[in-house]
């Protein structure tokens, strides 16, 4: 079953979820950011760069060139609850691998994803933008959004948090880990298959 | 003529598969005739836009039907340590749904006794008891009341026991499926679950038995639709490959023969059948192509796939490896018991009715206590799968329909004919159960005889109760 192999791809096996078990337990306690972990003003402006490039992205429909913001080991996370719970045994609306990610992309590329026919009209806003060092050479980098969307008659607005782990890869910022945190996600959602 | 084990097209008066000249001919625009019957709004093979739209209807579906018959409530390892509860809606009533300190489920209405309002409003925790926010009368989580403050206030004879919460009409479980009834008048659970109660048993007995748990949280969708546009779906073996054509196609190109690519063809040629289970139940049984050979090495990968397949050979060896994956796969069974239980792959489904266009539809994920951590992560990603990839679009259809049904006043059915006519059905030789190819219709005309069963005489009813009290 070579063809089902991908190089590169996140592993996703219980490793994998141990650090994502260190990561919520982080995030859910942070409190101010200690000193010694904020970056330098560069590379804080660097982090806010690229947020806002993958907001223009996502906005634009640009899937592809969204993709490729993300490290080959890259995951896109949109929990269905709010608690931080364990993802190994708890479900969410989205746990992609940079495989599935792509699957994703080339889904909605068929021209036939009813969803997204039209597509989710967005715009991304984002503020409260914090960046902080990690360990293994990362950066965490938090930020709130506020995305506005129509589609159908329907005009709405979503919001929350993202938690994003960076890492930087020849010389460029690469997105390892995308959470996206709505503040409603255990709330009843309406067309959710554009990406957020 | 089909025989009369098929309950679908057993003639009823004005049922969808019959036709007489009266039903032709009455109005179903006329709103009067809401309370007497709903035959006007069926033909053979057709039902009536109505029926979708109309608020009216709706609000008799809430006291009829939802009000008359069993409905799933909750599962009881939602439930897991006493004095645990959980409150929701179902059938539009507001429940709290307690595991007492004995350990005894009781499902209450959870709204005062003195002025109505809702009692508890957390979604779920754990309590001996309930007060409430107004005047701070107090339940305890069997819903007695304890404590009523000033109680002098209501003279000599007042006694709490008159102010106790009220418990649901019914309450039964099916092998940790718990439902209730609102009215008394209902069949033993297990007569309304009838044929679906040994589908229930395959689908919990699969692989090593281990026991479902129902804590894994849930996707609540919503809808902009009527919750029988929705209900319709459950059943529909015909829209697979034109509405999932985009994930069909993506996976096919990248993974080639993978599930579900056996709807690639004449899919009414294979094994895969549709079953009338009686009581309104039906049931899709996708078994003979998806655990053919192996559910799991003909799966589309999904993240974890090869790292807990790997570690799990590790750990159990192939066979058994493999075997326990194929159980973590889905089941390949759509069991849907009427009204609102839908048990597709590994999750359970609840459709809630809001309004006449507007459902929740939540998908309750399933772990397995005591398997594997690897299973029950590979659970979690296979069950996101589907609904990121294919119900969204699902739901993009359920509210085009929607907008078609309530706009367009010019044409009023909504076509449910599908192989109504080609007389290629036939009673399954293990049960006797009627089933007919996959992409029937069988499944709409089995719920709306049903539907059509408790409305009628939910309405009869109540016009007696009216010219009684008149
Ligand atoms: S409404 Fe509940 S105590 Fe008054
Ligand atoms: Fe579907």
């Amino acid at each position: 079953m070579s063809k089902k192999h991908a190089t590169g791809t996140t592993q996703f096996d219980l490793g994998f979820y141990d650090r994502m078990a260190a990561l919520l337990e982080k995030w859910k306690h942070l409190g101010e950011i200690p000193v010694d972990q904020i970056p330098s003003r560069e590379v804080i402006d660097e982090i806010t760069r690229l947020l806002y490039l993958e907001a223009r992205l996502l906005d634009q429909h640009r899937l592809r060139e969204w993709l490729a913001l993300f490290s080959a080991d890259g995951a896109y996370w949109i929990p269905a609850d709010v608690d931080y719970r364990d993802p190994r045994h708890t479900i969410a609306w989205e746990f992609n691998d940079r495989r599935r990610m792509e699957e994703r992309v080339e889904r909605l590329e068929t021209g036939q994803a009813y969803s997204q026919i039209p597509p989710t009209r967005t715009v991304h806003l984002l503020s409260n933008i914090e960046v902080m060092l990690a360990e293994d050479d990362t950066l965490h980098a938090l930020c709130n959004f506020h995305i506005q969307t129509h589609r159908g008659h329907d005009t709405q607005s979503r919001c929350g948090w993202c938690g994003y782990v960076l890492r930087k890869e020849n010389g460029h910022w690469k997105i390892m880990l995308k959470r996206v945190n709505l503040f409603d996600a255990d709330l009843p959602q309406g067309n959710l298959s554009f990406t957020l | 003529m089909t025989t009369p084990s098929h309950p679908a097209s057993a003639a009823a008066a004005g049922g969808i598969n019959s036709l007489s000249d009266t039903d032709r001919t009455r109005n179903p625009n006329s709103e009067s005739s809401t309370l007497q019957s709903y035959q006007h709004l069926f033909r053979p093979g057709f039902v009536h836009r109505r029926l979708y739209v109309d608020e009216q209807i709706f609000h008799d579906e809430l006291r009829y039907l939802y009000g008359r018959t069993w409905l799933y409530i909750a599962h009881e390892s939602e439930l897991p340590q006493p004095n645990d509860f959980i409150t929701r809606r179902v059938g539009g009533r507001p429940l709290i749904i307690t595991r007492s300190a004995e350990g005894k489920i009781h499902a209450l209405f959870n709204r005062c006794t003195h002025r109505a309002a809702i009692v508890c409003r957390e979604p779920r925790g754990n309590a001996k008891g309930f007060i409430c926010g107004y005047h701070a009368w107090t339940f305890n989580n069997e819903g007695h009341c304890t404590s009523v403050p000033l109680r002098q206030g209501y003279g000599k004879t007042f006694t709490l026991a008159s102010t106790n919460l009220q418990h649901v009409a019914r309450l039964d479980s099916y092998r940790g499926f718990i439902f209730a009834s609102y009215s008394a008048d209902v069949p033993s659970l297990s007569e309304h679950l009838g044929a679906a109660a040994r589908l229930i048993d395959q689908w919990l007995d699969r692989g090593e038995k281990e026991p479902v748990v129902v804590r894994s949280g849930s996707m609540p969708f919503l809808v902009h639709a009527n919750w029988k546009t929705i209900y319709d779906n459950a059943g529909d073996g015909y829209h697979p490959p034109f509405s999932h054509e985009s994930m069909l196609k993506m996976f096919a190109r990248r993974y080639g023969d993978v599930d579900m690519n056996y709807y690639g063809s004449d899919f009414d040629k294979s094994p895969m059948y549709s079953k009338n289970l009686g009581n309104g139940h039906t049931f899709l049984d996708q078994r003979p192509e998806m655990h053919k050979l192996s559910a799991w090495k003909r799966q589309h990968v999904m993240p974890g796939y090869e790292a807990m397949e790997k570690a799990l050979i590790e750990r159990f060896g192939e066979t058994r490896a493999l075997a326990m994956l194929d159980t973590a796969t889905g089941s390949g069974m759509n069991l849907n018991i009427f009204p609102n239980l839908l048990i597709i792959g590994n999750q359970i489904q609840m459709p809630e009715p809001l309004a006449a266009n507007k459902t929740q539809l939540t998908w309750f994920a399933t772990t397995r206590e005591g398997a594997p951590e690897e299973i029950n992560a590979i659970r979690m990603r296979m069950q996101e799968d589907f609904p990121s990839f294919g119900e969204v679009d699902d739901s993009a259809n359920f509210e085009a329909c929607q907008e078609g049904m309530a706009y367009v006043p010019e044409m009023e059915w909504i076509d449910i004919r599908r192989h109504h006519d080609t007389e290629v059905g036939t009673p399954d030789p293990a049960d006797h159960l009627w089933r007919e190819p996959m992409s029937s219709d069988l499944h709409m005309r089995t719920y709306w005889q049903r539907w059509q069963e408790l409305m009628n005489a939910g309405a009869t009813q109540a016009l007696k109760a009216r010219g009684e009290s008149s």
